[in-house]
């Protein structure tokens, strides 16, 4: 078990070697560098700049080094610890990105449990009760939610809940509470803040994995020893939680490793329209301004976490049910 | 309708001893399915006297397995029993209770599945769970009806595993059924069923799906353990072969009804029934002239949506009488001379 999961991480290493390389070349393969960006800016906003103030631009970024010699000064320091600084802002990557990298986790995570707790019962009732009026209702609702984009349906949560409900919307937190200490009014504040962001990144999942659910246990309530547990007297909720969805479970634990890092990519459209200071805006402006440093970390940052969710998942697996076998 | 059944009633009513575990009387079972309705149980008698062993036997849809089930309740949801009684006595001191009547899934029909009355099923590859250890198993089953004391119950889960036979039963109750072969999980299927020494034990094909070695190392654990423990078992089987070596008394089934019940030797070498006639002269057997073609009953099992007029076999009957058998049931009468030989057929009215 512990050699399983060395091994794995010794893997994970590897395996990032080479993802960071890779991305990072392929980030610095479009024309022009943030040299120009931040050139152009400068000259909006106070006109002329000399030739030597150019020069020494180009030598702080090292704009004009290989691309071996770019990529070592950053993946030798970021080993430390030290991601270099932003170019737009000055600012260190390490500060700008661990703030926003926080809440997107923290928002993926809480997405996720929402997933389960709401994809589990449901997809369990539906198989029980299959071809029944509730099973349809629930079967319309999945494909709603499978079929609606997340953009358009946070922007209905928004209205409603800005117009009917009288919420407060955007961002993290109201302007009173942004720097105060944490009380239960700010925590109350904080949650009306971020549901609609969990929601509408659970809603696909939800209803695609609530499917899922619903199809295995169909299949699993068909098993033999399901047969075996109610012939033994069990009641039929402990045959049916005990013995099926165990037997049931197996995609939805592995989703976790797929669905980790989509979520936390797959939020940046919603932060956008919520206005919520999460990764995907940040890598996405990264990526525009050509903020190589910024954007090759946060894609680091995004690959360790979808190899981790795996490791986490085949771990979850294994514990789940014993015939996988971890070697 | 009426007048059969009573007569019928009459005629099974005769035969049963007082001391009997189960009393199937006149069970009817319809399947309400998208395609139209099964009749999969047309009016089934029989019983099964205390200690006994009876062999259900019959071809595949025969409805062997159906009477299995709803004796433990666990017909499946598109089933509706039309008619009938299954009477179930625990001691022989007990007044019988009516299963049909219970709760399907109420505590005092919980109470009989697995402790009264539990059941083998065919598959022994698929009918352990595989997520959780033997041991837990048979525990579940010792703990929901026996004990509440885990040390006790996993005492008793290790003594039964060492009963049915397993070499290391400390290391099979630890061990996860795909690490066991095909017939170590019939065996400890056989563990779990007889862990709270049940009244009655449904083997449903136990031994179809192993290999000839197993299946008679099985056969001579149950009929050990059937003599040790005094459980009294049914045992469905398409096999002949098995229901001589294992059965006291048998019951020959034909599309959801029964045609012939005899004592094991009266079977072999007295059958009456058309069907069990043809069934015994379909089985190859040593020291026979090797070029003789084996018989076969001609035709099939009609399609279980359509109703056959008079007696189900006609059809396929040799000796079947125009205008007879194809309008009239006939009823389930006494062999001549015999107080426990039963047939369904107007060859012996």
């Amino acid at each position: 078990m512990l050699n399983y999961v060395l091994r794995r991480v010794v893997n994970m290493v590897v395996l990032l070697v080479v993802v960071s390389f890779v991305g990072f070349w392929i980030i610095q393969l479009p024309p022009g560098s943030i040299l120009d960006v931040q050139i152009n800016r400068l000259r909006q906003q106070g006109g002329n700049l000399p030739e030597a103030q150019i020069q020494a631009l180009r030598e702080r970024y090292g704009v004009d080094d290989p691309f071996l010699i770019k990529y070592w000064k950053w993946i030798s320091r970021s080993v430390q610890g030290d991601f270099g600084t932003s170019f737009q802002t000055d600012q260190s990557v390490g500060e700008r990105i661990f703030n926003r990298l926080g809440i997107s986790l923290g928002l993926s995570l809480t997405a996720l449990l929402f997933t389960w707790l709401v994809s589990i019962p449901i997809g369990v009732y539906s198989a029980t009760h299959r071809y029944s009026i509730p099973d349809y209702v629930i079967t319309f609702i999945q494909f709603l939610g499978l079929s609606i984009p997340g953009f358009l349906l946070a922007l209905i949560l928004l209205i409603v809940a800005a117009q009917l409900w009288n919420q407060p919307i955007g961002g993290l937190f109201s302007p009173q509470y942004a720097d105060a200490p944490w009380s239960w009014g700010r925590f109350v504040d904080f949650v009306q803040h971020i549901w609609i962001a969990v929601v509408v990144l659970a809603v696909g999942a939800t209803a695609g994995l609530t499917r899922v659910m619903r199809a295995n246990l169909l299949d699993v309530l068909n098993m033999q020893y399901v047969q075996t547990a109610r012939a033994k007297g069990l009641k039929e909720g402990i045959v049916i939680w005990k013995h099926a969805v165990r037997n049931a479970i197996h995609p939805l634990v592995m989703a976790l490793g797929t669905l980790l890092p989509a979520l936390v990519v797959g939020e940046a459209l919603i932060a956008i329209i919520l206005s919520m200071p999460t990764i995907g805006p940040l890598y996405l402006d990264a990526l525009r301004t050509q903020d190589m440093y910024l954007a090759g970390t946060i894609l680091v940052m995004l690959s360790a976490l979808l190899l981790i969710g795996n490791l986490v998942a085949d771990l979850l697996l294994a514990w789940v049910d014993p015939r996988v076998r971890l070697e | 309708m009426s007048e059969s059944t009573t007569q019928t009633n009459s005629v099974a009513a005769a035969l049963v001893s007082e001391d009997d575990v189960i009393r199937v009387q006149d069970l009817r079972l319809n399947f309400y399915t998208n395609l139209g309705v099964v009749r999969a149980l047309n009016g089934v008698n029989f019983n099964i006297p205390r200690g006994k062993v009876l062999g259900v036997v019959g071809e595949s849809g025969c409805g062997k397995s159906q009477t299995g089930l709803a004796i433990m309740q666990l017909t499946p949801s598109v089933g509706r029993y039309e008619a009938g009684q299954i009477l179930f006595r625990e001691f022989a001191s007990k007044e019988p209770v009516d299963i049909l009547k219970l709760d399907k899934n109420g505590p005092d029909m919980r109470k009989i599945r697995g402790n009264n009355i539990s059941m083998i099923f065919q598959e022994p590859m698929t009918s352990l769970n595989p997520c959780y250890t033997v041991g837990a198993q048979i525990e579940e089953a010792i703990l929901l009806h026996q004990t509440q004391d885990k040390t006790e119950s996993r005492k008793r889960a290790i003594d039964i595993l060492q009963k049915v036979g397993m070499p290391n039963p400390e290391r099979i109750a630890d061990s996860f059924p795909h690490q066991l072969s095909g017939g170590m999980r019939q065996r400890a299927m056989i563990a779990m069923a007889l862990s709270c020494t049940p009244t009655l034990l449904i083997a449903d094909e136990p031994t179809t799906a192993l290999d000839v070695t197993t299946e008679a190392q099985i056969l001579d654990l149950m009929r050990d353990l059937q003599n040790e423990i005094g459980t009294s078992i049914m045992f469905i089987t398409h096999n002949l072969g098995v229901v001589a070596q294992m059965c006291d008394e048998v019951v020959v089934m034909y599309l959801g009804r029964v045609v012939e019940r005899a004592m094991i030797d009266d079977l072999f070498y007295d059958p009456k029934h058309p069907y069990t006639i043809m069934l015994l002269r379909s089985i190859p057997r040593l020291g026979v002239n090797r070029d003789m073609r084996l018989e076969s009953i001609k035709g099939s099992v009609p399609d279980p949506y359509s109703q056959v007029n008079g007696c189900p076999f006609h059809e396929r009957c040799p000796s079947a009488i125009p205008g007879v058998c194809d309008t009239i049931m006939p009823d389930e009468i006494f062999v001549a001379g015999s107080q426990t030989h039963t047939v369904r057929c107007h060859l012996y009215t």
